[in-house]
């Protein structure tokens, strides 16, 4: 061997040590620390805002959170045990939520639902979540279980075409026009908390969201079902060894993910009253982009990961954008999710709460 | 003149589990080492680190006067290094001379524009590639020859492993890193497979590292062996003398076995 | 609770879809649809299908168990019990509606009208029998075959094809035989076939059947002809094939030429992508953001609208701007580099990540090309119009035609490009790298490197897409970029075969010709692509034209196929 080529090859060599990945994502940290920062200093500097203006931001950005916390857990279940991602329970959740809304009509028609609010609304959960439960587990039967141990984009597919089917399925059922979901009195109006006016509707939201995910998670720590679960999503061959009717337990995973997503439907139309076919889609694919973001596979990840999406999509394009003269910066919130979900993903491929891992997976 | 692999020190945790401890270690051209020690020794881990696929947290690794550590895998096979793997790792829906052929992959260039060419130094390589792969696959006998064109998946277990080491061999390495190459085999084959690993050395001039349990095998090719427990090396040397070291009794059988040993000694 | 026996399982589920087609509309919808023109309706040829079916999967052996004993009774009830279920859902609804619960609030497509469809019009109460008896009669018809020899049973589902293609492709047809100047009202009326027509595409279908059995098949029968070889069989059927596309579209009218367009371009972005997926194993969801980029490109570059043109340039070309062909490399540069710049920091993500991810980027363009931020580059909601066509010498290629053949071009570049790839070192590099990942990174192949390769290739092509797209239809907006792009470009490659090419053709012929051109599906046409999907990856996961090694590997290896653990022995 030449020198020549030595040398050219101790200087390949060399080239193949420099972390090039980390420069690039250093400068591409900071530089967008530093657009951040700028933005905020130049958005607070306007003066635009109150801080009661942040305030209703923020609380509104909690309550959507809530509402995809709720929707995420049901991808990171199914996703926890099946290692796929359920594409089409963004419309899971719209079959309950669109079919309760009929309930909801007749109920307000005959005055019961201003009249008995708590059981209509335990009414409306029950409805939501029997109807979203059972179009969940059909999906799982038609869609998914032929297609165990198929290569992995065949499911993702699947899921697809199925959310295609779902959507039409409903706005053939239901029409295509979207629907006002009807008014409970009650939850009309403002009450004052700490100095600042919070909507009846956002504390519903949240309360309810958080009753729903201990639910849940009391369902998986407690019992019987909620270890089947995480026996299977362990090591499946050996849960069967043990004893565990694994087809059953995943049954019951879409089961309860579906009633979660049906229940969440229901409070998703407290805040945004209205209805219609395509209504499943962006919450699914925000609620996605939550237990991703959270670390899929764990329900406090998709807890935080709902919470952080939801609170960075309310407050986040306004605080970065309006300081650097861009319009109307609300438009741009998908940008900003999205954004968020690509930076956590680069720094910490596991998500928020997912380890982070070594070298690879 | 240094050793053509050389580490010092070397070690690696997960978590709060130290899998490799300040390991040394060393091979040369013409050399067969072996690399013993029970279930969970970090015997694996060590190959691992040694072929880039884990950054070490400590110490010092060179290779052919390179210092390697950092380095990614297919800078080091660049660089002469190959490897086969615990559970055979082959391109299942590839076929058999076309696994063989990847492994050419860092000693050939045609890029895109060869590709959509099909220029005279395009063909050429691809004649060459091809007719490497047929060599390391015809080391074989006619285990491999003949299947070419079957799917890697449609091999037999024992062949599956054949396959993977030809396709080491097609990567123009210095040193072969073989990770339990007899795991599975019948003894038949596994005598089959000490006469070649042995043909390798003194055919190729390989530096041969290779992790093994089956001990008639690391008896009948390794010229040295080091014996790995808990991630620390514990012994070092010939066959017979890392055989009869008590901490690797100890290691394999545990201390109470290993007293009994020595008492009916 | 006892398990009901198969064939009234079979019977319910069979009554159950009757009463979805109905719910959802179809039945309907479908209803003013011509099969045999003033005789069948689409409407009664799905119930049809849909008795017979039933019929004929009762009286079939189940997956692992024996057939049924006595197969022609349990196939008559199972038709039966559809029957009967129709019924009685025909006479609730009526019930509900007399009594003041009109069903149609809630569901739309319940209406009197439909259900006398259902009734046949003999009158709602009488729709339980009338239903009940074409349930059991179709349901023997479908029993019948079942039973039947595989050789009758051939024929007769090939005689209910061909009429069913005859009458749905009519409107094609039509076309293409006045475009060869074959008059065509004694085959076809009203979108349906005529009663002459039935017989005579039954008949042929039949005298094809006959003769070809007689030879031994198509081989033989060619064969049999002196001075016949095979590979002159294989250069003529090339030869006849080649002039078919370059006649194609002269013979048929220039909304078919559009579809036949449509078709090309996915079958670009099909390529592109299946670089992509099928060959370096990356779940892109977004690769609607490249067709975007290609797109607006395009767009920003060669529209007299365009911000470029300064208020002070008056003397325009007349084709633009800037002519398209020095607008194409630059686009194509202008994809490698976002290609790059999104590739490097995400590629590295596992599959499902990196699918969330571009799935991401996706919106981000489209947010970002309809935002009022950049509104005065990229003309927010309204995008950007006015886009010349492509120059092509002195034709007009705002002619279909003319961008037929265009698209043409660039597919048969694609395709040759792809197939030289696949069998290549570079091929090879990416096949190790979808198997498996870090093995082929210790065979010597940058893994990151050749991602980005791959993904950059895809984006060029997908841009390539982006920018005949906005030529084609003049206009560039937000509307045309949204997931559904990204998603049927998916399934093009994966419903043809991952990684096969012929099989991104077939794909792009099934999902995006078809339903082009079954316009009157309308409203149901997502509704049935929905279907078509799962049902094909249901039972042909390999895809409809797979990769001839790859479905080996699928049909071998049925056991569960777990994701690959970490390096063997991570733990030790």
């Amino acid at each position: 061997m030449t020198s020549v080529e030595t040398a050219a090859r101790s200087y390949r060599v060399l080239l193949e040590r420099l972390p090039v990945r980390r420069i690039i994502l250093v400068i591409l940290s900071l530089v967008i620390a530093y657009g951040v920062i700028a933005g905020t200093v130049a958005t607070l500097q306007t003066g635009r805002f109150t801080a009661e203006d942040w305030v209703d931001l923020f609380v509104a950005g909690v309550a959507r959170g809530s509402v995809y916390a709720i929707i995420a857990l049901g991808y990171t279940l199914v996703y926890g045990i099946l290692f796929i991602i359920n594409f089409a329970h963004g419309e899971v959740f719209m079959s309950g939520t669109f079919t309760a809304f009929f309930v909801a009509h007749a109920l307000a028609d005959q005055g019961l639902l201003n009249t008995y609010p708590v059981p209509a609304l335990i009414l409306l959960f029950v409805v939501s979540a029997l109807v979203s439960m059972s179009i969940a587990v059909i999906l799982e039967r038609v869609a998914y279980r032929p297609l165990r141990g198929a290569p992995r984009l065949v499911p993702l597919i699947t899921a697809i075409g199925a959310s295609l089917f779902l959507q039409y399925t409903f706005r053939g059922f239901y029409g295509a026009q979207a629907k006002a979901y009807p008014n409970i009195d009650i939850l009309q109006g403002n009450v004052p908390v700490a100095g600042f006016t919070i909507q009846r509707a956002q504390i519903l939201v949240v309360a309810g969201a958080i009753i729903l995910w201990l639910a849940l998670y009391l369902v998986i720590e407690r019992t019987r079902i909620g270890r089947a679960m995480r026996a299977v999503g362990e090591d499946r061959e050996i849960a069967a060894l043990m004893g565990i009717d694994v087809d059953r337990t995943i049954v019951s995973t879409f089961a309860i993910g579906g009633a979660l997503a049906g229940a969440a439907g229901i409070l998703f139309v407290q805040l945004f009253n209205s209805v219609f076919f395509f209504m499943g889609f962006f919450p699914g694919i925000k609620a996605f982009t939550a237990a991703v973001l959270g670390g899929i596979g764990s329900i406090t990840g998709a807890a935080l990961g709902g919470l952080v999406l939801g609170i960075l999509e309310a407050v986040g394009p306004i605080l970065f954008l309006t300081g650097i003269g861009v319009p109307s910066p609300n438009q741009l919130q998908p940008v900003v999710s999205f954004g968020i979900l690509v930076l956590v993903l680069i720094f910490r491929p596991g998500g928020i709460l997912g380890a982070p891992e070594e070298k690879r997976a | 003149m240094s050793h053509l692999l050389e580490l010092e020190g070397v070690s690696k945790r997960f978590g709060g589990v130290q899998a490799v401890v300040d390991v040394d270690l060393y091979a040369d051209s013409g050399e067969i080492v072996g690399v013993i020690g029970p279930n969970g020794a970090g015997k694996t881990t060590l190959f691992n680190v040694v072929t880039g696929f884990y950054a070490p947290d400590a110490g010092k690794m060179t290779f052919d006067g390179h210092n390697i550590s950092g380095l990614k895998p297919n800078a080091l096979t660049r660089l002469g290094m190959a490897r086969t793997f615990q559970a055979v790792r082959l391109f299942n829906a590839m076929t058999v001379l076309e696994n063989a052929m990847v492994g050419r992959h860092t000693r050939t260039r045609a890029g895109v524009w060869g590709a959509l060419t099909r220029n005279r130094r395009t063909r050429e390589e691809e004649a060459q590639i091809t007719e490497e792969a047929r060599k390391a696959l015809s080391f074989f006998g006619n285990r491999l020859i003949g299947r070419e064109d079957s799917l890697a998946s449609d091999l037999a277990y024992a062949d599956r492993r054949r396959l993977e080491i030809a396709r080491a061999m097609v990567t123009g390495p210095k040193l072969l890193l073989l990770d339990e190459p007899a795991a599975g085999m019948n003894p038949a084959e596994k005598e089959e497979l000490i006469t070649q690993i042995g043909r390798l050395r003194d055919e190729y001039g390989y530096a041969i590292v290779l992790i093994e349990h089956d001990m008639p095998v690391i008896k009948g090719v390794c010229d040295r062996v080091a014996a790995l427990d808990h991630g620390v090396k514990i012994a070092e040397g010939t066959y017979d003398e890392v055989a009869s070291n008590t901490q690797v009794i100890e290691a394999y059988l545990g201390k109470a076995a290993a007293a009994q040993r020595e008492g009916l000694a | 609770m006892r398990r009901l026996p198969r064939y009234v399982r079979v019977g319910l589920l069979g009554g159950f879809i009757i009463i979805y087609l109905t719910a959802v509309g179809m039945i309907a919808a479908f209803h003013e649809r011509n099969i045999i023109t003033g005789v069948v309706q689409f409407s009664v040829v799905l119930m049809t299908l849909v008795y017979m079916a039933a019929g004929y999967l009762a009286a079939r052996a189940p997956k692992g168990g024996s057939p049924p004993l006595r197969p022609t009774r349990d196939a008559l009830i199972a038709g039966a019990v559809g029957g009967v279920l129709v019924g009685v859902f025909v006479i609730l609804m009526t019930v509900l509606a007399d009594a003041g619960y009109t069903p149609r609030d809630m569901f739309i497509a319940i209406t009197p009208a439909t259900l006398d469809i259902l009734s046949f019009d003999q009158g709602t109460y009488l729709s339980l029998p009338v239903q009940a008896v074409l349930g059991a009669v179709l349901g023997l018809a479908g029993g019948y075959l079942s039973t039947a020899t595989p050789n009758v049973r051939s024929t007769v589902t090939r005689a209910i094809s061909a009429t069913l293609i005859g009458a749905l492709g009519a409107p094609l047809f039509s076309v293409m035989m006045a475009g060869l100047g074959i008059p065509s009202r004694w085959l076809f009326r009203s979108e349906g076939l005529t009663i002459v027509g039935t017989v005579f595409v039954v008949g042929v279908t039949l005298l094809l059947r006959w003769y070809l059995l007689r030879a031994g098949g198509v081989r033989n029968a060619l064969d049999r002809v002196p001075g016949v070889t095979r590979k002159n069989v294989n250069v003529v059927t090339w030869a006849v094939v080649g002039v078919v596309l370059a006649v194609l579209p002269w013979i048929v009218n220039t909304f078919v030429s559009d579809v036949l367009g449509t078709v090309g371009l996915y079958i670009l972005l099909g390529l592109g992508l299946n670089i992509v997926v099928g060959y370096a194993g990356l779940l892109d969801l977004g690769y609607v953001a490249f067709y975007a980029v290609g797109a607006y490109s395009v767009a920003v570059l060669t529209a007299r609208s365009s911000f470029l043109v300064g208020a002070d340039v008056t003397n325009l070309a007349p084709d633009g701007f800037m002519n398209f062909w020095v607008a194409i490399p630059l686009t194509i540069v202008i994809a490698v580099i976002i290609g790059v710049l999104i590739g490097a920091p995400v590629l590295r993500l596992r599959g499902d990540y990196l699918a969330i991810v571009t799935l991401g980027f996706g919106e981000i363009i489209r947010t970002l090309v309809l935002s009022d931020w950049l509104k005065p580059y990229l003309g927010g909601p309204q995008g950007i119009t006015e886009i010349p066509s492509v120059p092509v010498g002195p034709f007009n290629a705002r002619d279909p035609r003319i961008l037929y053949y265009l698209i043409l071009g660039f597919v048969l570049v694609s395709y040759f490009v792809s197939t030289r790839l696949k069998y290549a070192r570079i091929g090879r590099a990416w096949a190790a790298m979808r198997e498996d990942e870090d093995v082929a990174e210790g065979m010597g192949i940058s893994v990151i490197k050749y991602k980005i390769l791959a993904f950059v290739m895809g984006a060029a092509v997908g841009c390539l897409g982006g920018a005949f797209f906005a030529a084609k239809l003049s206009v560039a907006n937000p509307g045309s970029f949204t997931l559904l792009v990204s998603i049927n470009v998916l399934a093009v490659v994966v419903l043809g075969g991952m990684g096969s090419i012929p099989g991104v053709v077939v794909g792009s012929l099934v999902l995006v010709g078809l339903p082009e051109l079954l316009r009157e599906f309308g409203e149901f046409r997502l509704h049935i692509y929905g279907i078509i999907l799962v049902a094909i990856m249901v039972f042909k996961p390999e895809g409809l034209f797979p990769d001839a090694r790859r479905a080996r590997e699928l049909r071998g290896e049925a056991t569960v196929k777990e994701p690959v653990p970490a390096l063997a022995g991570a733990a030790e």
